[in-house]
């Protein structure tokens, strides 16, 4: 299961003493790629492994994600995928969902 | 999340139960915040967080409603004046596959139950058939008379059977241990060729007049004209998800030719009383 997976990439990386930021969207509303649980790992370079669903939304939490691995402290940040709706890179989605980000 | 509380969480799906992961994702006291806990399906929490016991008791009755519904979600809460939000993840066990007769069609078959994300087993009698080098990915492989296996075996409506033992006479020795139990399982499926088994399944249904058969499905598979192993395993896997999402089995594009029939166009009904 990709949830466990992240969830066990996540404790690797606190053993290993690295820094890096877990995203789990906790609640979705609406037309969103990905549900609740959806788990992304963030590292301080900006590079990912698995998604919350990509584009523009996902940019977002991953520059939200470095600022909680320098300040070393929790945040939510809420994704509103009804506003580039007609934007070309907006997406096919019209939903809104709220990612709990949590530094490791 | 500490490894203690992922093992805990690991062997709970490994043992084929539900189980929740809490997280605070908002609390007054920021220390709190990003505390995990573990909530099993009969309402036990366990955690090595350092959680005050009244936001314990209060997380339990707030996620109740998630092991009902079994998903995941978010509530918010008082506990002590304090408002608290939780994040429920859900984390089902899986689907169990249990193939009886580590033949060829089992092969396959326990190949395909993994790709599809069911927790498979394979069971044989012969240790030259039921072993680790002959499959690899499948998550228990054992080796033990099938009547045995079958009188122990946890059985609930996430468990799968499929018969394929070397001789008709194991398959319905099996079936009729599975019958003598009260628990149901989802699927119990019997290989076997259309003739051998209409008189196998009439002297059955006299033995157990008050079964309904609903969930038995002999001679195996959809109808596809499978003849390989392969071939077999993915007629049989189509069966078994289609019994899983309860749906037709028939191909997608039979209802459009329906509805093509009675002339229907997409989108041609509405664009006509747009423009009248």
């Amino acid at each position: 299961m990709e949830q466990m997976h992240l969830i066990r990439r996540s404790l690797e990386i606190m053993k290993g003493g690295e820094k890096a930021a877990l995203a789990t969207i906790i609640r979705t509303k609406g037309s969103t790629p990905r549900k609740a649980g959806s788990k992304m790992i963030v590292y301080p370079c900006g590079r990912i492994e698995g998604t919350i669903g990509g584009g523009c939304g996902e940019a977002e939490v991953i520059e939200k994600a470095l600022e909680v691995i320098k300040t070393n402290r929790h945040s939510q940040q809420r994704v509103d995928l009804t506003k580039g709706l007609f934007y070309e890179d907006g997406g096919i989605c019209g939903g809104i969902m709220d990612v709990f980000i949590e530094p490791l | 999340m500490n490894p203690d509380m992922y093992k805990k969480l690991e062997d709970t799906i490994k043992s084929r139960k539900d189980i929740f992961l809490l997280t605070i994702t908002d609390h007054p006291d920021s220390k709190l915040i990003g505390s995990k806990a573990l909530l099993h399906t009969d309402g036990k929490l366990f955690t090595n967080y350092h959680l005050p016991a009244n936001l314990k008791q209060r997380l339990i009755e707030n996620c109740d409603k998630f092991i009902r519904k079994k998903h995941s979600g978010s509530v918010r809460f008082f506990s002590n004046d304090a408002s608290v939000e939780c994040f429920a993840e859900y984390f089902p066990a899986p689907l169990h596959l249990i193939v009886a007769g580590a033949g060829h069609v089992c092969e396959p078959m326990a190949e395909m139950g993994k790709m599809l994300g069911f927790y498979v087993t394979v069971i044989d009698d012969r240790p030259e058939f039921a072993n680790r080098i002959r499959f690899p990915e499948a998550d228990e492989v054992v080796c033990e008379s099938y009547i045995n296996y079958f009188k122990n075996i946890d059985i609930t409506d996430k468990t799968y059977i499929l018969l394929l033992t070397r001789g008709h006479k194991f398959d319905v020795l099996s079936l009729t241990e599975l019958l003598n139990r009260n628990e149901q399982p989802a699927y119990i499926g019997m290989i076997g060729s259309r003739r051998r088994i209409s008189g196998v399944f009439e002297e059955i249904r006299q033995e157990y007049p008050n079964e309904s058969f609903d969930h038995l499905y002999t001679p195996v598979g959809l109808d596809i004209g499978a003849e390989t192993p392969a071939e077999i395993a993915v007629s049989v896997m189509a069966e078994i998800l289609k019994v899983k999402n309860q749906k037709s089995g028939s191909s997608l594009s039979e209802k459009i030719k329906k509805y093509a029939k009675k002339g229907f166009h997409e989108g041609g009904g509405t664009w006509n009383k747009c423009t009248s």
